[in-house]
């Protein structure tokens, strides 16, 4: 972040609390993150983890118990950070008596945009999600799909500083997936801060500079997505030693297989190193498999540790 | 002011579209037309007869639509989750809500303009006068009682649920003249706090009834329209109960999580 700029997303010691009669359920407990302008994060965690409170907290739809959240430097919730903000509910149905054209001359007003803007970005708009030449029809006729489309319309007419997604890719089909890519490639790419919750974490994958990992309100884990996936990437190589294994091979802790050994390492420069420590110890190699892991296997791995510690 | 503008022309397209109202004016229409078959009055009779259930019913409708379109404005937002996309939107709690009952004000004056319609026509077919200055008093007031009936269900939707809001702001409209003769008949005849107690009902409940022309509209023969003082002081006490019950949704609605 350039010095001197506002994180555009401030979290600080964020608790949430839902009261049903006399019981209190936390459903944050105590995170603290920040989004720098420009950057793409993703909010990655399982059902209930307390990602759309968060979500729900930075437009101030909730209210936090404890902690600060603030957006471009203002307080969430305010009218002026929510100028500056395009946003997708994680769930949302739109009004089914009106018209797609009519939805979005309706939230781009709300925006500040003058009719002569409505009528030229509505038709582009409609056909940049996939909805071209749908503006007339009335939404009860529309699909999940189709109303995700729209969904993403409404948050991005305006063409915010910053987009907050709650279930990007919910109820898209993969064409419908493919596109909402390509829309956000473009805003990513002419400097729109995105953040955004998916459980397609290959989108993640694919989008992201940034993850957040939130496990029953508290964060697991953050880290740049190269960062992330590089230990992710595992090369298994198959060789065989004259004789007896050389100690400095055995202290990379080979599995011996039927026909010879097998030596797994994790990223490109523990692959490197393995390979180098074989042919300076006469070490035949056989094979060379490389066995990528996901972003989606790291996660499970993660939550199931986390939750194998508090057991 | 767009802003408001913006959210109430959702609610009136709702309105509009969602055919509801078109249902009550054919049912009313239905009745209406009826009653001008009657044919044991004489021409006056006939249009005093007609005059007097064509605005009952004209009032009646109107109440009950906008007691509904009201209590389901905010219930609806949060059910069908629409509220979100529209309030991450700048608008403030209070714009959104008073968008909302400019709206409901909007389909009722559309719903009291149908049935005009309806009246007019009726009369035109029966020969009868319209009293315009009466009539148009008539409609003025019975737009303000839908400014405080609309306020109160807002407030209601809050508080409880859809059922009850829609419940009790139709009870409240069908029982207020009820109420108000029973406090009047009542008030010589309790003590001190009794008194005190119908007192203060009277100034908690708004009195529908002051809103209520449709006997002076019926008998025009015998009443002139209101002196321009007596419909500012009954605009001034209506807008008194509309901007209350509008405040009291708007702390109710203010710091409501979503």
């Amino acid at each position: 972040m350039p010095p001197g700029s506002i994180p555009v997303i401030e979290v600080q010691d964020l608790v949430v609390e839902y009261r049903n009669g006399r019981q209190t359920h936390r459903a944050v407990q105590g995170i603290s993150f920040t989004v720098d302008p420009g950057e793409c994060v993703g909010f990655i965690g399982a059902n209930g983890a307390g990602k759309s409170t968060t979500m729900k907290t930075l437009m101030g739809f909730v209210f936090p118990a404890s902690g600060t959240v603030r957006m471009f430097g203002e307080a969430a919730g305010s009218v002026e950070s929510r100028r500056r903000l395009g946003y997708l509910p994680e769930v949302a149905l739109y009004y089914p008596f009106m018209k797609a054209r009519e939805l979005l001359e309706l939230y781009g007003g709300l925006q500040g945009l003058t009719r002569a803007d409505l009528k030229q970005r509505i038709p582009s708009l409609l056909e940049e999600v996939g909805l071209g030449g749908k503006g007339n029809q009335l939404l009860k006729n529309f699909s999940k799909g189709m109303q995700q489309r729209l969904g993403i319309a409404q948050a991005i007419i305006a063409k915010p500083e910053a987009l907050i997604f709650d279930e990007l890719s919910s109820g898209l089909d993969p064409l419908g997936r493919h596109d909402l890519r390509q829309v956000l490639l473009r805003l990513k790419s002419e400097g729109t801060t995105i953040f955004f919750s998916s459980h397609e974490l290959s989108e993640v994958e694919s989008l992201c500079d940034r993850v957040i990992m939130i496990n029953e309100g508290v964060i697991v884990a953050r880290a740049a997505v190269a960062d992330l996936m590089e230990p992710l990437n595992v090369f298994e190589v198959g060789f065989t030693a004259s004789g007896e294994l050389p100690a400095e091979i055995a202290a990379l802790g080979p599995k011996q297989g039927n026909a010879g050994w097998t030596l797994e390492s994790s990223g490109q420069a523990q692959y490197a190193d393995a390979v180098a420590k074989l042919a300076r110890n006469g070490c035949s190699i056989l094979s060379t498999e490389s066995k990528r892991r996901s972003l989606e296997d790291y996660f499970i791995d993660l939550v199931r540790n986390s939750a194998g510690t508090r057991q | 002011m767009r802003q408001i503008w913006l959210i109430a022309r959702g609610v009136l397209l709702e309105a509009v579209r969602r055919k509801e109202i078109y249902a009550v004016v054919l049912l009313s229409l239905l009745l209406i037309g009826g009653i001008m078959t009657v044919n044991f009055f004489n021409l006056e009779g006939v249009s005093k007869f007609y005059r007097e259930t064509a605005l009952k019913i004209m009032s009646v409708a109107t109440a009950i639509t906008t007691v509904v379109l009201a209590s389901r404005q905010l219930p609806r937002e949060f059910s069908n989750r629409t509220i979100y996309p529209l309030l991450a939107k700048p608008i403030s709690r209070w714009t959104f809500l008073v968008g909302k009952l400019l709206g409901v004000l909007l389909a009722a004056a559309f719903c009291l303009a149908l049935f005009m319609l309806v009246f007019v026509g009726g009369s035109a077919y029966l020969g009868a006068s319209v009293p315009w200055g009466l009539t148009l008093q008539f409609i003025y007031l019975q737009m303000i009682m839908m400014l405080i009936l609309a306020g109160m269900s807002f407030w209601l939707s809050l508080l409880l649920n859809l059922d009850a809001a829609i419940t009790i702001g139709v009870l409240f409209y069908a029982t207020s003249a009820v109420i108000t003769s029973a406090t009047t008949f009542l008030y010589d005849l309790v003590s001190d706090f009794g008194r005190l107690c119908l007192l203060a009902l009277t100034y908690i409940l708004p009195q529908l009834t002051l809103f209520d022309l449709s006997a002076k509209t019926v008998h025009s023969e015998a009443w002139s329209p209101l002196p321009l003082t007596t419909m500012l002081q009954l605009t001034g006490y209506g807008l008194v109960y509309g901007i209350l019950y509008a405040s009291l949704s708007y702390i109710s609605f203010r710091r409501r999580p979503l």
